[in-house]
């Protein structure tokens, strides 16, 4: 198992221009290490849709990675996404999901099926051809780069240990640049950071 | 005599043709299975089928964020699934978003009178009308989301507007069609 920072470091210290779009428990850890305009948090918005959110941005920009943070409890949301991903033919969208078993921000409460569902199984079934279950740190830092590069879509399923996260906000309280503003402001300012 | 002009799919691509459109993203019914089959080969359009209407509003908030004109196209039980998303993508992040949504139930609800309002439960189960059309514009009304329908006129302009509308004020708004397209 990982810890957020197992996760996060490493990929922040390979991202380069790619888009990355978080969304619950990541949200706040990932602007840790980074504070990119071509960051977008999927917060103070509609639980369960960072991924397809994500989806319209890779179909939009295809020639640009995107790198989706999403949460287990998100993707059992909605999973016919999975399917809507391989359909859409997207080559350049990466989905993470984070694999804590549990709904972090109310209180690390079990998902559904929590220790059982195998996610990689369902994208699998939903058509990914790659796809990676990584378990561990050595495992990840081993294989990141290889992840980073490979066509998409690609799924890879992270077993990180549930953290602390609380509610989050859109406030000026908030340390994340991109969480003090609304989330219209936002997604102006990171429109226009993807113009051309 | 009925003044009423029946929707042709052709009309709606022509409407979008000319707005710039880049995307629909939707589910089809029968009433707009002739513009998804027209879609389908379309030069210039992408159409994509979602497993859920609320996916829409988040891939076509998506597909603005990188710059493209989607246009949302749904049933009218496939928006009362979407509120959440609806609500926290499209409408929270200020996307200018054109909905064509089918009004299911329409014709019986008009037929016997009776639209909203829907206070009385009862109404709700009887058999005489659908009751995602009661429901519909009530809906759409608590959600804040402009509509209007497309029932009679010039359709190419009504879409047109309709675009004008929701770019103009930046949120989605919403085009109701009311009878099966050709």
């Amino acid at each position: 198992m990982l810890t957020k920072e197992q996760f996060l470091e490493p990929l922040a210290r390979y991202r380069t221009d790619e888009v990355v779009i978080t969304t619950m428990g990541v949200v706040r850890p990932w602007s840790e290490h980074s504070d990119s305009d071509l960051d977008f948090a999927s917060a103070d918005s509609a639980m369960g849709h960072a991924a397809d959110l994500a989806l319209g941005v890779a179909m939009a920009q295809p020639y640009r990675k995107v790198i989706c943070l999403n949460g287990d409890g998100s993707m059992l949301m909605s999973l016919g996404t999975l399917v809507t991903i391989v359909e859409s033919g997207v080559e350049n969208l990466l989905l993470f999901v984070v694999v804590n078993h549990s709904y972090e921000i109310t209180g690390n409460q079990p998902i559904p099926g929590a220790g059982s569902v195998d996610f990689c199984a369902m994208a699998k079934a939903a058509g990914f051809r790659r796809r990676y279950d990584i378990q561990d740190a050595e495992d990840y830092q081993g294989r990141l780069e290889e992840i980073l590069a490979a066509d998409g879509p690609v799924f890879v399923s992270v077993r990180v240990a549930p953290g602390e996260e609380g509610p989050i906000s859109r406030s000026d309280g908030e340390s994340a640049r991109y969480l003090r503003t609304s989330l219209a402001d936002w997604s102006r300012k990171f429109r226009q950071a993807l113009s051309p | 005599m009925s003044n009423k002009t029946t929707p042709r799919a052709a009309t709606f691509v022509a409407a979008f043709e000319d707005l710039g459109v880049t995307h629909v993203i939707g589910l089809p019914d029968n009433t707009s299975a002739a513009l998804f089959d027209l879609l389908a080969s379309h030069a210039a359009i992408a159409c994509l089928t979602v497993t859920r209407e609320g996916e829409a509003f988040a891939i076509a908030s998506g597909l603005w964020l990188g710059g493209k004109r989607p246009v949302v196209v749904i049933q009218n039980t496939g928006l009362l699934e979407s509120g959440d998303s609806l609500r926290g993508t499209a409408i929270r992040m200020a996307v200018p978003l054109l909905c064509l949504v089918t009004y299911r139930g329409f014709a019986k609800m008009t037929a016997t009178g009776g639209g909203p309002p829907i206070a009385d439960g009862n109404r709700l189960i009887r058999h005489d009308f659908d009751s995602v059309a009661l429901v519909t514009e009530p809906t759409l009304e608590a959600w804040g989301v402009p509509h209007r329908l497309l029932d009679v006129g010039d359709h190419r302009v009504c879409v047109g507007d309709a675009w004008e509308q929701a770019h103009r004020e930046s949120r989605p708004v919403a085009l109701l069609i009311t009878q099966a397209m050709v």
